[in-house]
Order: C-alpha cells, then structure tokens, then sequence
C-alpha cells in the first residue's frame, strides 16, 4: 500500500482510531463523558476526512472503491452517527445507564457502514454487513432493566444470522459460477457464467438479493422490522433507521451497477416485486399503528420500496446512459432527504418520550407544551408523507419522473397508490399533536427536561428538510459532480 | 472419478451429521455431531486441494471452538445430576453415531494419505500462498476482521456483565 491509498482510506482510518482510543481510555480509566467526548471528536473528524478523501478517488487494494458518491454516502452516515451520539448523551434520554461500551460498539457499528458503502468487493461487503449487524445486536439489547429491547435483539439476531448465512451461500454459489468475488469481476463474467450454469448464477443472486432484502426490511423479509424498531431504545432506533438501512442500500445499488446486474430481467423483475410488495404493505400495516416506533418501522418498509424503484429503471440501461445518471441522481436524493427526514422524527422521539413512548396519544396536545419539537416532528411527517416544500416532496417527484422517464408504470401507480395512503397515517400524527382537551389526560408521559441543545439539534435537522425542499438547488448541482 | 466418490461420501457424512445435529435434543449429543459435520467438511476441503484450510478447519472449529463449547456445557452441569447426566453420555447409544460416521472419515483420510499422488485434484493451496494473499491485497480484511471479533467481545462483555452483577 502506498501512503496515497491511506488518504483514501481517511474515513475508515479515523473511524478504526476513535475505536482504539475510546477502548485505551475505558481500559485505563472508566469515564463515560471522556469516552463521549472522544467519539464525539473521533466522529467529527472522520466527516472531514470524507472530504479530505474526496481528492483522492481510487480502487485501494481489490476490497474498497473510493468514489465521491461513496464518500458522500459515507459523510451522511457520519452524520447519522452524530446524531446518534448527541441523542444518546445522558440516561434520561436513552432510559439506560451508558457506558463506554455504548460508544464503542456505535463507533465500531458506523465503521462497519462506512466499509459496506465503500466496497467493491464481497469479502469487504461481507465484513461490513458483520460489523454493522454484530454491534447492533448488542445495542439493540444494551438496556439492562427492560425485556423489550433483549427481545427484540433476540429476533435480531436470529433472523440476521440467518440472513448472513444466506449471503454467505449466495456468494459460495456466484463464486463457483464465475471465480471472481469482486464487484466488477462478476459484472464481467456473469453473463458467460449464466449460460453456462443458469441455475447457480440464480440461485445465487436470489440468495443475495433475499439477505439483502433482509437487511431493508423489504416486505417478505420484513417480519423483524417493528419489534425492534419498538423494542430497541431511541437512539439506537435512529440508528438502525437511517445508519444500518441507508449504508445497506448504498451497497446494493453499488452491487447491482458495478455487478451489471441490471441486464438480468429476472434479477429485475425480482426487484419489482420486492419493492411492490413492500410500497403496498408497508403502507398498508403502519395505517392501524397507535406506536409511533411501530408506525415509522412499517413507514420505512415503503420508503425503500419506493427507493427500489429507481434501482429498477436501471434495466433500461443500455437504451441511454441518461438513465444512468438520473437514477443515481433520484437514488442520491431520496436518500439523503429520507435519511435527514428520520434523523429529525427520531430526535423528537427521542427528545420527547425518552425510553418510554408507548404510545401516540403521549404526543396529544404538543404543540401547545413543545413548539418547537412538534414543529420538527410536523415538518418531518410532511417530508416522509412527500408534501411540497419539504425534502421528501423533491425525492418523490425524482422517483416519478423516473419512472415516467422508464416506463414503469405499475411501480409508478403502486407508488402513487402508496403515498396516498401514507398520507393518512401521518397526518394523523400531526393530528394528534394538535389535539388540545384529551379526555384521558393519564396518558401524558411526564417530559423529560430539554435542555438548549435538545431545541436546537432539532431546529438544526427542521432547518435542513425544509432547505432541502425549498432551495435544492445547490445540493442538486453538487450531486451532479459526484 | 475416484475423488468424486470420496467426495459424495464426505459430504453425506457431513449433511448426515449436520441434520442429527439440528434435531438432537441435548445439547453435547448435538456439539459432538457438529463436530463430525466440521470434520467431514475438513476432509471435503482436503480433497479438493486445501491442505491448509482443513487443518484450520480441524485446529480452530473442531478443536477450539466447538471443545469449548462441549467444556462450558459440561460445566455448566455440575453437581450430582450432573454427574448422572455424565454418566449417561458415556453410553454406547451416544457415541456410537459420531464414532461411526467419524470412522467413515478416517478411513477416507487415510485412503487419501496412502495415495502416493496426494490429493487428487490439481494444484493444492500452500500455507504460504494463503499468507501473501492475506496480508497483500487483503490486508484490510485482517484489520476489519479483527474489530469485527472486537465488536463481539465488547457485545458479549456488556450482556454478559448484567448476569456477573447478578452474581450468578
């Protein structure tokens, strides 16, 4: 390796040295606000070296491509983990004791994302997805009092194991079809392979594609998704909502362009039905939902289906590169828009119930209590529900054209038919924040205190759906680069 | 087509024992069985021409792993009945599924080992080859493995810490 390779690997080098230092500093001295302290600096200093590492765009070794559009992916990651780190500052928020270990695994977990995103290559794919999972387990079930977090752990974990162990078979199976395990290998040998053994080139895409969907939550793999959304602790739901899925799907899509999988129609048609499958239920079961952790898992089902949608108009690839770019484009957009949408839904959460947010009708009356919070809470809704002016409305409007663009029109009316029940249900929430008089007051959950910062991240995180939605247009100019 | 032959036996005797493994009751009758499905896979790898990865095979699954597996599960069992359930293991009725399919292997083995030629097939990767490629181009691999065991450890310390505060 030369030292130009270690300025490329700038993210994932900051990230591994937060890890060593946090874990030298808890092995001497136990002090958990030091630890904070240092992961807070470790990660600050890992999103500059994103952009430190954005001169440098190379393949390092055969595991890793460093491209601006991973890099970028890798800086919103970064700031996931951010919020996640603010989020989880103090017991009261996170309604368990933190320690050290908390920060590690989070550190290590966002390390595991960073690598799935930059990966080009199944071994480096594999290790990420691993480092993502296993650290997530363990915070999934950090709360030592409560049941409802080691079980949905439990599920976690079971059902990712398996899952893991699909992928790993999946790889065995395109491996002995084509030799190759990088990204751009198998995109080169796939075809050749395929005609000669149809039969492993499917069985192990189906495999891939089934562990991935997995790691989304698509709708046949989606059983997973609201009991640890629910059963996890805030923090650690918001992490798993936009760090874990988002890093997932960035590696996936890197999958299928640099894999070529996208002239297969039946890894196509396959895609369609996922994402089809996932609009409709996903949208479907959040309607009845009276927890708002629950409301969101099922809302985040339907948010990645939607985002399949652009994978799909890649199969029409070889017609015009346009398609190319304005899928990456629609891709890139959504997002980071449904990312910075759930980071701020999941602070208010966090701000707002602490641990013990039962149930929709704590939020009754918000907005005369918490403006501010409930603002956020409001524009976040709005965002996910794609009303114009907010950052979902343009991520949305990027799907439709595409789709337009690509002809696929039975995603598009699933799509549409999905957003118009989606409506619904979070328009309900901004409902019930609304609500003055409740008649069963018994439910108001006593507020925890806001500090300035609480306020503040959350106007942070309000500020940038709205920008994003109103004035897109430098964000769009700077996609165009990537 | 010789090696196919031993091929189809050491991988029936793996599925045979990966699937008594799954549906054994007890835990130790289903570890050892999971024993003999690492050795019947050890074997599958020697005869394709990875001396070196069924070694591995054997040394860290079936020799470390899965024996301190079977160590923590007899401990675990202490006291009297666990010294009936001990004296229950020993009964032919236990061992004599895993000894059997374990002799299977070790007939194969020493069939191959007779072979003057070695294993068949062409080519066998050298402990040396699998090191350059592991700390060349994969040698960010190692690294990321390594915090991936780390993950594990501070995972499995903070669960398990709640039942050593318990003072269990």
């Amino acid at each position: 390796m030369k030292v130009i390779d270690f300025y490329s690997l700038a993210p994932i080098l900051g990230l591994s040295v937060t890890i060593i230092v946090v874990m030298i500093q808890a092995s001497i001295k136990r002090n958990h606000k030091l630890a904070w302290w240092i992961s807070f600096l470790g990660v600050t200093a890992t999103l500059w070296s994103t952009h430190l590492a954005t001169s440098y765009p190379q393949q390092v070794t055969p595991l890793f491509l460093i491209n601006p559009s991973g890099l970028w992916f890798s800086s919103l990651i970064t700031v996931g983990a951010l919020v996640t780190l603010i989020l989880s500052t103090d017991d009261e928020n996170t309604g368990f004791k933190v320690t050290e270990e908390y920060y590690l695994l989070l550190l290590l977990s966002t390390l595991g994302a960073v690598v799935l995103i930059l990966a080009s290559h199944m071994a480096s794919l594999l290790l990420g997805m691993e480092l993502l999972g296993i650290s997530l387990y363990a915070m999934i079930a950090f709360p030592e009092k409560d049941p409802n977090p080691l079980e949905g752990a439990i599920k976690y974990l079971v059902l990712s194991a398996a899952a893991s162990a699909m992928l790993l078979f999946g790889f065995a199976l395109i491996y002995a079809a084509t030799g190759d395990l990088s990204y751009t290998g198998i995109g080169a040998k796939l075809s050749s392979a395929g005609i000669k053994n149809p039969l492993l080139v499917v069985a192990g895409t189906s495999m891939l594609l089934a562990s991935i969907g997995f790691k989304l939550s698509l709708a046949p793999f989606h059983m997973w998704t609201p009991d640890v959304y629910q059963g996890a602790p805030t923090p650690v739901t918001n992490f798993l909502a936009t760090v874990s899925k988002g890093a997932m799907l960035v590696a996936l899509s890197r999958f299928t362009i640099d894999g070529q999988l996208h002239q297969y129609p039946t890894f196509m048609l396959c895609l369609s039905v996922l994402a089809i499958i996932s609009m409709l239920v996903g949208n479907w079961l959040a309607l009845r939902q009276q927890q708002i952790k629950r409301l969101l898992a099922y809302s985040s089902i339907a948010h990645f289906g939607y985002l399949l949608v652009a994978l799909v108009a890649l199969r029409q690839l070889q017609e015009s590169d346009e398609i190319f770019y304005s899928s990456l484009e629609a891709i890139n957009f959504y997002l980071t828009a449904y990312i910075i949408t759930s980071l701020a839904a999941f602070t208010v959460i966090a701000n707002i119930g602490g641990e013990n947010d039962p149930d929709m009708r704590s939020f009754a009356g918000l907005f005369w209590r918490k403006p501010v919070q409930a603002s956020t809470l409001t524009v976040a809704m709005l965002s996910f529900a794609g009303i114009p002016l907010t950052a979902g409305f343009l991520g949305k409007f990027y799907l439709i054209t595409l789709a337009l663009n690509t002809n696929l029109w039975l995603l598009l009316i699933t799509l549409v038919f999905g957003s118009a029940i989606a409506i619904y249900y979070y328009l309900r929430v901004i409902y019930t924040m609304l609500i003055t008089s409740s008649s069963d007051n018994n439910y108001e959950v006593p507020l925890i205190s806001s500090p300035m910062w609480r306020d503040a991240l959350a106007i942070i995180l309000m500020i940038s759906v709205i920008l994003l939605g109103t004035w897109p247009q430098p964000f769009i100019d700077f996609m165009r680069h990537l | 087509m010789l090696e196919l032959t031993l091929f189809y036996i050491a991988s029936t005797v793996a599925l045979f024992a990966t699937v008594l493994a799954m549906t054994r009751t007890n835990a130790i009758h289903a570890l050892i069985y999971l024993i003999v499905s690492l050795l019947a896979i050890a074997v599958i790898f020697f005869l394709i021409g990875a001396p070196f990865a069924a070694a591995l095979e054997i040394v860290i699954y079936a020799g470390a792993i899965m024996v301190l597996f079977v160590f923590v599960i007899m401990m675990l069992n202490l006291g009297e009945k666990g010294d009936a359930r001990e004296r229950q293991l020993l009964q032919p009725h236990v061992w004599l599924g895993p000894a059997i399919l374990s002799l299977v292997l070790l007939v194969e083995l020493l069939y191959l080992i007779s072979t003057v030629e070695g294993p068949a097939s062409s080519g066998s990767v050298s402990p040396k080859s699998v090191g350059l490629a592991l700390f060349g181009p994969y040698v960010i691999a190692v690294e990321l493995a390594s915090m991936l065991l780390l993950s594990g450890l501070v995972g499995s310390y903070h669960l398990g810490r709640r039942y050593l505060d318990r003072g269990l």
